[in-house]
């Protein structure tokens, strides 16, 4: 007990590094803003060219998806700053070269996109097609009927999602420490160099958690509530669903 | 103003229509009644090229609306549609249902497409129900409020696509006092139905279908009377 105490709950070395870590979470909030921001647009950008109606955009868009959910973030951040790096320098080709948090940010736009772009897709899937065609039939064009119709009711229900897709990029960022992006695990492991206890790492999963259990929370409350709002709401939806499924270009 | 030339359409192998003529004129109110899958709400579907087909042509007020220059959105705008599961926004209330095409398509200023609306809305007897969302309303409520939304484009011909149902017996009456108001507006129509008693009040023509042709059209009263052809028979037989 004394031997666990020392070495994980040691409270001295835990007073020392959560200054240090709350300093380090300031990084950790700007990966995670700049990802977001960016991995949903190019989600939903993606999303949409995966429903297109030209099989060349489409199957770009699977391509990119399928790749880069295949794909470790790992081996791609890895890539984007020392394998790109590495090209840069001997190159001169000087653009390749990034710093820690670009080439962090980078990667994980890439990967969450297509993540979030499956998220968008069956969103927009399960927005019954009769919405379109109703919005078409006004006269709208596709895109309008995209922006003002289906877009603002697919939104709603994925919302839960992207909030577990929030929680996982969360957790993702601590990837970022192997490209030494000077994040919460970074220093952390830092701090467990120089003190040589594995205390400081205790500390960071205390603020990993911390930060992430409100959100589990709040993705579970929200999953309840669509799920109860869902289902004595939309009659309509039923009796269309049995009708055959036009599936012509509306 | 409507007028289906030999028009042809499948899905896959399944042929849905086998050849159709139809020429729709200004203020008529045409009943299409049939069995189901006999291709009368894909002929509607059609009209306003929500279906593309796969031999012959649709004029629209003149405007081929199969030919691929030809902009569909612009001809939709003529074409007022009402489905059968009604399809009302469900995001959106009553009146931002009515508002949302005249502003985003014709480019209306908020104030006017909300005195349109409100106008409407008042039309089809719902102006008390106007700030409700659709799953606050009954079926019957959101079938007119889908009618107004669709006048609302000021369209020159209607299309109605068996929108009674999908309604308890109760509401249909609502829904019918409506069109018939709009056919006694002189509004063009085509209403795919199985209301015997609409097609035989306000129809100028009624055309029955069955496998995907128009098996026989003519004067409502005396079609529902004295049908020429078996098959007419037999379904008017079934339904009255």
């Amino acid at each position: 007990m004394d031997q666990l105490t020392k070495y994980y709950f040691n409270w001295e070395i835990l007073r020392d590094t959560f200054p240090l870590l709350i300093r380090a979470l300031g990084i950790v909030l700007e990966l995670l803003v700049l990802g977001l921001i960016f991995s949903f647009i190019f989600g939903l950008i993606l999303s949409l060219m995966r429903l297109s109606r030209f099989r060349p955009i489409r199957w770009i868009a699977g391509a990119y998806v399928d790749f880069f959910r295949g794909l470790p973030l790992l081996l791609l951040l890895t890539f984007i700053y020392y394998g790109l790096g590495l090209v840069g320098s001997r190159s001169g080709l000087r653009f390749l070269i990034l710093d820690p948090i670009p080439a962090a940010v980078l990667g994980l736009t890439l990967c969450y996109a297509a993540y979030s772009s499956e998220i968008f897709r069956a969103g927009i899937q399960s927005i019954h097609h009769g919405q379109m065609e109703a919005a078409r039939s006004l006269g709208m064009t596709y895109g309008q009927s995209m922006r003002y119709v289906v877009l603002p009711q697919a939104i709603k229900i994925v919302v839960p999602p992207l909030t577990n897709e929030l929680i996982a990029m969360i957790k993702d960022t601590s990837l970022a420490s192997v490209i030494t992006t000077p994040e919460l695990l970074f220093r952390a492991r830092e701090k467990m160099g120089v003190v040589a206890n594995p205390t400081p790492l205790t500390a960071a999963a205390i603020v990993y958690v911390v930060f992430t259990i409100p959100l589990i929370r709040l993705a579970a409350r929200l999953e309840t509530r669509q799920g109860r709002r869902r289902s004595p709401v939309d009659v309509s939806a039923d009796i269309a669903g049995q009708l055959p499924k036009g599936a012509g270009p509306v | 103003m409507i007028t289906l030339i030999d028009v042809h359409k499948s899905f896959g192998a399944l042929q849905v229509l086998r050849g159709i003529d139809l020429h729709v004129t200004k203020s008529e109110v045409v009943v299409v009644i049939g069995p189901s899958g006999s291709g009368k709400s894909t002929m509607l579907r059609c009209m306003n090229a929500l279906e593309p087909i796969q031999k012959g042509k649709i004029l629209i007020e003149g405007i081929d609306i199969t030919d691929p220059k030809t902009n569909v959105n612009k001809v939709r705008q003529k074409i007022g549609m009402v489905f059968q599961s009604f399809n009302l926004f469900p995001h959106k209330s009553a009146l931002e249902n009515v508002m949302l095409a005249p502003m985003k398509v014709q480019g209306k200023s908020r104030q006017e497409a909300e005195a349109v609306a409100r106008d409407l809305l008042a039309k089809v007897g719902l102006d008390e129900k106007a700030g409700g969302y659709p799953d606050q309303l009954s079926g019957g409520q959101q079938q007119r409020v889908a009618i107004a939304r669709a006048l609302a484009m000021q369209p020159d011909m209607m299309l109605f696509d068996e929108v009674t149902s999908a309604l308890d017996p109760e509401l249909v009456a609502e829904v019918l006092n409506v069109m018939k108001d709009l056919a006694l507006g002189g509004m063009t129509m085509v209403v795919v139905t199985h209301e015997m008693g609409f097609a035989r009040e306000v129809g100028s023509r009624l055309i029955f279908m069955d496998g995907g042709v128009i098996v026989e059209e003519g004067d409502p009263r005396q079609m529902i009377a004295n049908p020429r052809e078996d098959r007419t028979q037999k379904f008017l037989g079934m339904v009255l």
